[in-house]
């Protein structure tokens, strides 16, 4: 049978699932087993464009089987095929019907590689949708309480926003993080994930967010002990004295270099934009209340 | 004794004395005026004491004399230093019949003389040195190896001598490079914990998926064994090789698909 044309394979399974004047009811069994065949075949002949409509085709067919792991298993398949193909919409929308298959199989560790092989798929290209695959996938995780294997996705959406240089939402996924990393007790990572949220701040010259944001953290028992949280405060005292070269001697310590690759980038080429107008700010809410009492 | 050294013993008494001569001379010359000129003959005599003494000290090779003349030396020294404030003052005092000029003179002739009693040397003049060295050492609170007994040697009583100064500075550089190679080791360290935290969370992270895999397999290997035994039951009736070689292919099939 893997000798047989897959065109040949293609129109057998149509013709089985067509309902016509003598089939009163379609056979979907060797209608899905000669699909997949086919699909394979294509695939192997490098005929991208049929293989994906084959593997749909037999993915439907498994659905009206019943079988909605199967029907998972053969969108993904159509989900990788149309990524050679280069048709990008069609990527996210097979990567996301099997996920949704693989939900239905109440199974939601697979739904959410689904959904991350697709923004894997997509990060060249389209790194906006890869970024909502990637919280889609995490959403799905922490409804079922698996959140531990919900921070690779974080990590990686991280890098994708530090790409593409939107630097609060960079920030802000890393909080998410933090936020997972708390509920399943993973000390480590939560404040890896707070440093590496302050200094995303930083980087993006936002002093005053990155105050805000170790303030927040500090509120946290489990961060104010951490070594982090050292690192963080000795961090921000050197920015709020201009000291550039200290703020250079202290990205060079080990406790920036056990962070994400993307984030140890970004705090090496830390101090960035002008230290003095950050003194100059700082400064200047010091000096606004003295004004006021000369001015009385 | 030769002549040369009478006559330089005779040299040496008589500056001795002239010099108490000069300073009665100025002193009945000056008892009528003012305590700034009194005290500040003192202090010069003093000094040149000092500096004849510490010419002494260079000359003398008993290493005991040496060390109890610089000791002398710097005591004398501390309490000049401790007056000067004291001429200073008296110093900005005007006093009548005094021009402008000598007056503001006299603050100079103040420092000059400061200056002079310091550079005195005393034998200890590594000091500051050394105690800048030792508060450097405290400084680095990080790993407190011995630092008490460091300040211990810049006291009086342990003298400076080559030695003593050559194992200062081998005792700094073996600490110097002892820090160095305890701060490699920090790095090294916090290397390990990271590590170490990171692993323990994979850890975490694995045992909910280990904990399914058991159950899976459980589950998989009640459902065979349910099935031999029924199969068992069924293949009671005909005793054949072919039939139990065809269910061990089967099952050998099976597990070889599932790995």
């Amino acid at each position: 049978m893997a000798s047989s044309d897959p065109e040949k394979l293609m129109s057998k399974a149509d013709k089985l699932t067509k309902l016509t004047l003598t089939r009163w009811s379609a056979d979907w069994r060797s209608a899905a087993g000669l699909y997949e065949q086919a699909a394979n075949a294509f695939r192997l002949a490098k005929e991208y464009e049929k293989a994906k409509l084959a593997f749909e085709k037999a993915s439907k067919a498994q659905e009206m089987l019943s079988s909605p792991w199967d029907a998972a298993k053969h969108m993904e398949s159509a989900g990788a095929v149309a990524k050679e193909l280069g048709n990008w919409n069609e990527v996210a929308d097979f990567y996301r019907r099997a996920s949704n298959l693989y939900i239905e199989c109440g199974r939601s560790q697979p739904a959410s590689d689904a959904l991350a092989k697709g923004a894997r798929a997509l990060e060249e290209t389209v790194p906006d949708e890869a970024v909502q695959l990637y919280t889609e996938a995490c959403s799905i995780l922490e409804e079922d309480g698996k959140e531990q294997m919900a921070f690779d996705l974080y990590r990686a959406a991280a890098t994708i926003y530090i790409k593409l240089e939107k630097y609060p939402d960079a920030a802000t996924i890393l909080l998410r993080l933090g936020l997972a990393a708390d509920n399943c007790k993973a000390v480590n990572s939560q404040c890896k994930a707070y440093l590496g949220a302050i200094i995303v701040y930083l980087y993006a010259q936002d002093f005053k967010q990155a105050e805000k944001c170790y303030n927040d953290c500090s509120q946290i028992d489990a961060f104010l002990r951490s070594d982090q949280n050292r690192f963080a405060s000795k961090l921000l005292s050197a920015y709020t004295e201009g000291d550039i070269e200290e703020i250079k001697r202290l990205v060079q310590s080990s406790t920036v270099s056990n962070l994400d690759h993307m984030i140890i980038r970004l705090a090496r080429k830390l101090p960035t934009g002008d230290l003095s107008a950050l003194k100059a700010y700082s400064g200047k809410e010091q000096e606004e209340p003295l004004d006021e009492d000369d001015l009385t | 004794m030769t002549v040369i050294d009478l006559i330089t013993r005779v040299d040496a008494i008589c500056k001795k004395y002239e010099k108490y001569d000069i300073d009665k001379q100025k002193e009945l010359n000056l008892i009528g005026d003012d305590a700034f000129a009194r005290l500040f003959a003192g202090f010069e005599s003093e000094t040149d004491a000092l500096v004849q003494k510490w010419e002494a000290a260079s000359t003398e090779k008993n290493r005991a004399t040496v060390v109890a003349i610089n000791a002398e030396i710097r005591r004398t020294k501390a309490r000049l230093l401790e007056e000067i404030p004291k001429l200073h003052r008296l110093a900005l005092k005007k006093v009548k019949g005094l021009s402008k000029e000598e007056l503001e003179a006299r603050g100079d002739l103040v420092s000059a003389l400061k200056e002079k009693i310091e550079s005195i040397p005393d034998g200890s003049a590594t000091g500051p040195e050394q105690s800048t060295g030792w508060a450097a050492s405290a400084s680095r609170t990080g790993i407190k190896i011995d630092t008490n007994s460091g300040g211990r040697f810049t006291g009086e009583y342990f003298q400076r001598t080559e030695e003593s100064g050559k194992f200062r500075q081998e005792y700094e550089m073996r600490k110097l490079k002892q820090d160095e190679g305890l701060d490699f080791i920090a790095e090294g360290l916090d290397t390990l914990k990271s590590m170490a935290h990171d692993l323990n969370e994979e850890l975490d992270r694995q045992v909910p998926l280990m904990d399914e895999i058991d159950d899976k397999v459980d589950k998989a290997s009640s459902d065979i064994k349910s099935t031999n035994a029924r199969l068992k039951d069924t293949l009671r009736s005909s005793r054949n090789f072919c039939i139990d070689i065809i269910l061990m292919c089967i099952v050998l099939g099976i597990a070889a698909y599932l790995y």
